[in-house]
């Protein structure tokens, strides 16, 4: 039992690892010593035709943080403003957030950290609020169809829809260089971190530390009366290494992680008797995982990616009921991990010709010291064949993707336990057409079929889990068409993206009283016809920069399970049929003053359609102002001049009460500072 | 003096006649209207059946319906209608419901709050702080709520208002003794593992000891399997007799016979009745196996369940019975679907809670010679009936 003494040893203990875990190769390759900057090279890139690199399918969105000075430095909120895209927020700092895409359920979204999937067996849900947008991540790219590129894993296929996180390379010309930002503000935020980058011949050193404490208070409307939401606090800290280097035609990438939390749950908002708190619900959890890639070009036609990773998550859960007269007596610990290793192989058979092969193999445990637990065991394997047609107007990718997953788990049985055999497969082919008849008009078109795989809990989750559970299908049609009009004052770029998709066998979960719980449903089928629409202009005169982009998503999702039945024909819950952002901003030298507005229309927070669970349509409007400031260096001689960038946002400046979730309040009007200076 | 027996006679009749043709005042609640239902051959034609819906937990919306006997209205969510002010609702979870005299009492389990509303018009008359409560019994001078409790037990509000807490490694529950006049909880006594059904009978509480928590928490990882008897003149156990484990609902017949449900394990001990007697309760009878639902009515508990209970991919069809001071009886009803609360108002006329999906709103439906004669749409989770 781990569960004693938790709190200040534990984080204690953690620090102490990941010292040692972080410190060590630093030390290791501090000795190499520093080698002239600027040699930069992409050996990787030059060996195949050009042409064969160009993707098929390009990301429905994609954001570049370096160039957006008030990004927001939660990932969530970037997301949110997709197209398409539903990002499920239980509200505050700490509360989990998922995201979903045109309605396929956050299960069928693979979120991928260069490349490499995060995620989780035991729910299948990435939290949002844990990735930050201050861990060297240069590039968030969404992808509804099928990703088309050289050397992909197989689980890059297997995924109905794909939000991929990549790090960039720094500029380094002095060699070396970094960020300091400390955030905070509302809810007793304060929120440091640290970005420092040293780059030596071929071999380029990235470490990323952040803190986050936010004591999660806010007021909100609690039926007839205002209350303050407590138990929401957090505290998290994250710290990453990473070595990335190259090789002669090739390239090599090293990533060590490692978090830890310990947060409150605030619990959902309900009646409850005076001197009863809603919760008292903590979670303490700690992920370390390190993964890595090398990418080599054998010759000059034939490549091969190999990628691997490690992880190990440890999860307590306390319901702490001597605070707590209303909770159920829980104390939980959960430990997963989890062994990845992926093979990818390209050749360029001839001329606009390429053929892929990738093989994945994953092992998953989970492990808990809850009652009647079946200790699950998994093992899938992914293969894919892939193939491409490139010209350059002209392009066509294929695959067929198999999919095979072992369980082990125990059951009981007359007698005892016994330990039993599961095994679930699946075939999921997919075909991409890009055509550019145009300058200004790239189309493409995709057929995709994905299947998910039933996670632990909905298999086994003792008395709510289903171990009968078939895999999940989604089966997604889509159209896009890109207009694009450059121009030296002013550029336009708009998309129209028509799809449709059908969703079979859908296991759905939602959240019981604690975020940690869920029940199973089987909705069965859901039919999506919907239509993102986006429009983006961009005004350039003398000093003055302005930018006016505009998203809008058409959602009709719609549950076909059981002809006959009282929710027949109804929009599933929390989908709405329309929503939309705009982000207007204008920059004058050196400030960027930015106006965000996203809305969400009336949603049902369940498939029957009555007024007790109906859930408002909310509009939101944020502000911010950023100034830079180029710093004045006293040695003249540095290549790059260190800046100082001051921002303040205004949240929820119209201070709607609204809630994404019903019955979890979301905060109302408040600032957030941010200082960051780069050097 | 016979004169003035048979003037008083005389008075009393006319007097009794007069209130006779006296306008009725309808009820307040008279106004509220629902679908119409067939409610002929019910055994009354006044009154009303509760129905309440539990909702899904942490949810909020516990509902309270009725079917009025006089015009067969079926009314969904009466407590909202008739007390408009309180903004909450009824609560999360509504866990049981009972008639005392004139007033109904509701049991909303994760709200904490034993709801006392009166049963003439479903208006609040109090609402009564209780940690986690379950279930509830009546004797002529308090209610007696069986309750999780979990800490609650070994802690209490001090005199400062702050909260304090004694022993938290304890999470066994309590019985809660609130009385019938002043409304107000006055005492409590520890009983089992997460209590759940209880029962009054000369003098004595009957509380089934679930261990629903407790057998998914170390180091035991084990259900109660406990009926704690409780003395209500001293208010102390006196007694504590094993039955099976996951015990469930508890009703008394008034003849001397307890009967307790079990849920069993989920996956060799099947669910099923046992019966004590209350000369010598420390010897249960097992009576049979299978109930998923059960209700009392006058001297007979009846039972509805399936053997199919733990394939949970099964499509199930469930069988009736009933079993009257130890003899069981077939009972000529067969009911499909997630059957999640029974109300017998009548040898043949049975109500049953159909749950669906656990999720969107479920259905009650009224059965009589084996065939369902209405469906009606009620809230989420339709488990637990009151006569009025």
């Amino acid at each position: 039992m781990v569960g004693n003494g938790w709190s200040l040893p534990w984080t204690f203990r953690c620090v102490l690892v990941l010292s040692i875990f972080h410190i060590l190769p630093c030390l290791l390759l501090s000795v190499s010593g520093p080698l002239p900057a600027g040699q930069t090279d992409t050996l990787a890139a030059a060996m195949v035709s050009s042409v064969q690199l160009l993707p098929v399918v390009k990301p429905a969105e994609e954001v570049s943080l370096p160039d957006w000075k008030a990004a927001p430095a939660q990932m969530a909120d970037i997301l949110r403003r997709f197209t398409g895209v539903q990002v499920k927020d239980y509200g505050g700092v700490g509360g989990l957030k998922t995201v979903n895409v045109r309605s396929l359920g956050s299960e069928h979204v693979g979120i991928f950290l260069d490349g490499i999937q995060i995620e989780n067996a035991q729910n299948m849900q990435v939290d949002l609020g844990r990735l930050s947008t201050s861990g060297g991540i240069g590039r968030i790219a969404l992808y509804n169809g099928q990703k088309t590129r050289r050397l992909q894993t197989a689980k890059e296929y297997a995924s109905g829809a794909a939000v991929y996180l990549d790090s960039v390379e720094p500029t380094l010309p002095d060699g070396s260089g970094g960020e300091v930002r400390i955030r905070g503000g509302a809810f007793g935020t304060f929120n440091p971190s640290l970005q420092w980058n040293r780059r030596w011949d071929r071999v380029l050193l990235q470490v990323s530390a952040e803190g986050l404490a936010s004591n999660g208070r806010y007021k909100y409307p609690c039926f007839d009366t205002t209350l303050v939401r407590e138990n929401g606090d957090i505290r998290s800290a994250r710290l990453e290494t990473m070595l990335s280097g190259r090789l002669r035609q090739g390239e090599w990438k090293v990533r060590l992680y490692g978090y830890g939390s310990e947060r409150g749950f605030p619990g959902p908002v309900i009646r409850r008797a005076a001197g009863f708190p809603f919760s008292a619900e903590r979670q303490a959890d700690r992920d370390l995982f390190v993964q890595g890639g090398w990418n080599q070009e054998w010759t000059g036609r034939y490549a091969t990616a190999l990628r691997f990773k490690l992880a190990n998550s440890y999860i307590h859960y306390d319901t702490h009921p001597e605070k707590n007269p209303m909770a159920l007596p829980y104390n939980l610990h959960y430990r997963q991990r989890s062994a990845y290793l992926s093979l990818a192989q390209s050749l360029a058979v001839s001329g606009p010709w390429s053929v892929d092969l990738s093989t994945d193999w994953q092992r998953n445990a989970l492990d808990s010291d809850v009652g009647q637990f079946v200790t699950p065991r998994r093992s899938v394997f992914t293969g894919v064949l892939a193939t491409r047609l490139s010209w350059e107007r002209l392009r066509l990718a294929g695959h067929l993707a198999w999919l095979g997953a072992w369980d082990r788990y125990d059951s009981p049985s007359a007698g005892g336990w016994s330990r039993e055999n599961a095994f679930r497969r699946a075939w999921m082919p997919s075909v991409s057409l890009y055509y550019a008849p145009f300058q200004w008009l790239e189309a493409d078109v995709f057929v995709k079929r994905s299947f998910r795989m039933p996670s632990f809990n909905d298999l086994y989750y003792s008395l709510m889990g289903n171990a009968a559970l078939v895999p999940e299908s989604a089966l997604q049609a889509g159209a896009d068409f890109h207009f694009r009009f450059p121009g030296r004052t002013w550029s336009w770029e708009g998309r129209v993206s028509p799809y449709r998709n059908r969703v079979d066998k859908k296991i759905v979960a939602i959240p019981t009283a604690s975020q940690f719980r869920w029940t199973m449903l089987n909705i069965g089928r859901v039919d999506v016809a919907g239509v993102d629409v986006k429009s983006d202009l961009e005004l350039r005169r003398g000093d003055w920069k302005a930018g006016a982009l505009f998203r809008y998503s058409y959602q009709n999702a719609v549950d076909h399970s059981a002809p006959g039945s009282q929710t027949w024909g109804n929009q599933i819950p929390y989908i709405p049929l329309h929503s939309g952002s705009a982000d207007l901003s204008v920059a004058w030298k050196t400030w960027t003053l930015a106006w965000d507005w996203v809305y969400t229309g009336g949603r049902w927070s369940r498939m029957a359609h009555t007024p007790d669970y109906y859930v408002a349509p909310w509009l939101l409007c944020d502000l911010s102002l950023h100034k830079k400031t180029l710093m004045p260096t006293r040695s003249g001689h540095r290549v790059k001049t260190p800046e100082l960038d001051v921002g303040i946002t205004c949240y929820n400046l119209l201070d709607q009460s609204y809630q994404v979730v019903q019955g979890y309040p979301m905060p109302g009007i408040h600032l957030m500072l941010s200082v960051s200076y780069a050097w | 003096m016979r004169k003035a027996t048979l003037l008083l006679l005389c008075g009393a009749l006319a007097l009794w006649a007069c209130r006779k043709e006296d306008p009725v005042i309808p009820s307040r609640d008279a106004g509220l209207t629902g679908e119409t239902l067939d409610v002929a051959g019910f055994p009354s034609s006044e009154g009303k059946v509760f129905v309440l819906n539990e909702g899904g937990m942490g949810s909020n919306n516990a509902t309270l319906d009725f079917l009025r006997l006089s015009d067969g209205a079926y009314v969904t969510g009466a407590f909202r209608k008739m007390n408009p002010d309180a903004g909450a609702g009824l609560g999360d979870v509504g866990n049981d419901i009972a008639v005392n005299g004139d007033r109904v009492w509701i049991v909303v389990n994760n709200s904490g709050i034993v709801e006392v509303l009166s049963a003439e018009d479903e208006t609040e008359v109090a609402a009564i702080a209780v940690p986690t409560p379950r279930r509830i019994a009546f004797d002529g001078e308090y209610a007696y709520v069986t309750s999780w409790a979990g800490a609650y037990a070994t802690g209490g509000y001090g005199p400062d208002g702050s909260y304090s807490v004694t022993d938290y490694d304890n999470p066994k529950g309590r019985v809660f003794r609130i009385s019938l006049r002043t409304l107000e909880v006055d005492g409590s006594v520890e009983v089992g593992y997460q209590p759940e059904g209880i029962a009054c009978h000369d003098g004595k509480l009957y509380v089934a000891n679930s261990g629903g928590i407790s057998s998914q928490l170390p180091p035991a990882y084990s259900y109660d399997n406990t009926v704690s008897i409780i003395d209500t003149r001293t208010f102390q156990v006196s007694g504590t007799v094993a039955v099976q484990v996951n015990l469930k609902d508890v009703y008394s017949d008034g003849e001397g016979h307890i009967y307790v449900t079990t849920l069993g394990n989920f996956w060799d001990v099947h669910s099923g009745l046992y019966m004590l007697d209350v000369s010598h309760p420390e010897s249960p009878r097992h009576i049979g196996d299978y109930v998923s639902v059960s209700a009392l009515r006058g001297n007979t508990v009846y039972c509805i369940g399936t053997d199919t209970e733990f394939d949970w991919s099964a499509v199930h069809s469930y069988t009736a019975w009933s079993c009257k001071g130890g003899t069981v009886t077939p009972v000529p009803l067969s009911v499909s679907g997630t059957p999640y609360g029974l109300a017998v108002l009548d040898e043949d006329i049975f109500l049953v809670g159909d749950a669906g999906d656990y999720f969107n709103p479920g259905t009650v439906s009224c059965y009589s010679k084996g065939e369902r004669r209405w469906s009606v749409t009620a809230g989420v989770c339709p488990g637990h009936f009151a006569v009025y």
